[in-house]
């Protein structure tokens, strides 16, 4: 069996006992590039909420954020009811159909529905609700 | 012109025969550190799911809202035609009424102070149970 201790000659090289941190923190780079996605974030945090749904979200669309607070945004600018309601005609009008919904499961849902009736007057038939499953 | 010192560029081996010193590999290291940590911190793991409502009607347009089944959601309960009743009972009722008349649309109408996440709970339950006309509405101001 070989010893972990390095022999007295090959202590002398630092980059023979560097190589296997250097071997994990690739195996972590890769790992982190490969399993994660990356995402422009948003302009606040959203809790997302809890649903047993398995429904994969699909196509990339448009996202509209309501935050916990009532705020909304849209595809991560900050927009008032008139900005969203401005901002919804060009992509209707170019034919996008699928918006995502990324509500904070602490929003008021009342103000869900608001965001969705300007939805529906922008001529959005459908609306896709993000939610993220039951943590194990 | 002054003749340059080429012998640490010499990509020949260093004559005292390590040849493993060529290029350090400490730089090497920080970079992949960064890129690690960049990746650690950019990246995000959630793992989105969604559900698909119909928009809502414009509130307002009764004749609709009649023959609908009306299930709202308020801070002390569910109530699903002026009846509190948990949440099994209402999807049993929504399915026993679809299954009359399968285009119903079935409504959900949160009321102040409820939070999203009931809300989904509701619809999670509902489509659970096979309804698919769902869509979310809100009282009449």
């Amino acid at each position: 069996m070989r010893s972990l201790r390095p022999g007295p000659g090959r202590g002398a090289n630092d980059d023979d006992r560097i190589l296997p941190l250097i071997n994990v923190v690739f195996l972590l780079l890769i790992f982190f590039m490969l399993a994660g996605h990356l995402a422009a974030t948003d302009p606040f945090h959203i809790e997302p909420p809890v649903s047993a749904s398995e429904t994969e979200p699909g196509a990339a669309g448009p996202v509209i954020l309501v935050g916990a607070d009532g705020r909304i945004a849209f595809d991560g600018k900050p927009v008032d009811d008139a900005g969203l309601r401005a901002a919804l005609v060009a992509p209707v009008e170019a034919g996008v159909t699928h918006f995502q919904l990324k509500a904070d499961g602490g929003a008021p849902a009342v103000r869900l529905v608001e965001v969705m009736e300007l939805l529906r007057a922008a001529g959005v038939r459908k609306v896709h609700v993000l939610t993220v499953p039951k943590a194990l | 012109m002054p003749a340059l010192p080429t012998a640490r560029l010499s990509l020949a081996p260093p004559s005292n025969g390590r040849r493993r010193n060529l290029i350090s590999l400490t730089p090497l290291i920080d970079v992949v550190f960064i890129l690690l940590v960049f990746f650690m911190l950019a990246s995000s793991f959630l793992n989105w799911r969604s559900i698909t409502l119909d928009s809502p009607k414009q509130t307002g347009r009764s004749a609709s809202l009649e023959q609908a089944l009306l299930i709202e959601v308020r801070a002390n309960g569910l109530r699903l035609a002026g009846e509190t009743m948990s949440l099994d009972r209402i999807a049993g009722r929504a399915v026993a009424a679809l299954a009359k008349k399968p285009d119903r649309p079935v409504l959900v109408r949160p009321d102040d102070g409820v939070a999203v996440q009931e809300v989904v709970q509701v619809v999670d339950a509902l489509a659970a149970a096979g309804v698919a006309n769902l869509s979310l509405i809100r009282r009449n101001k």
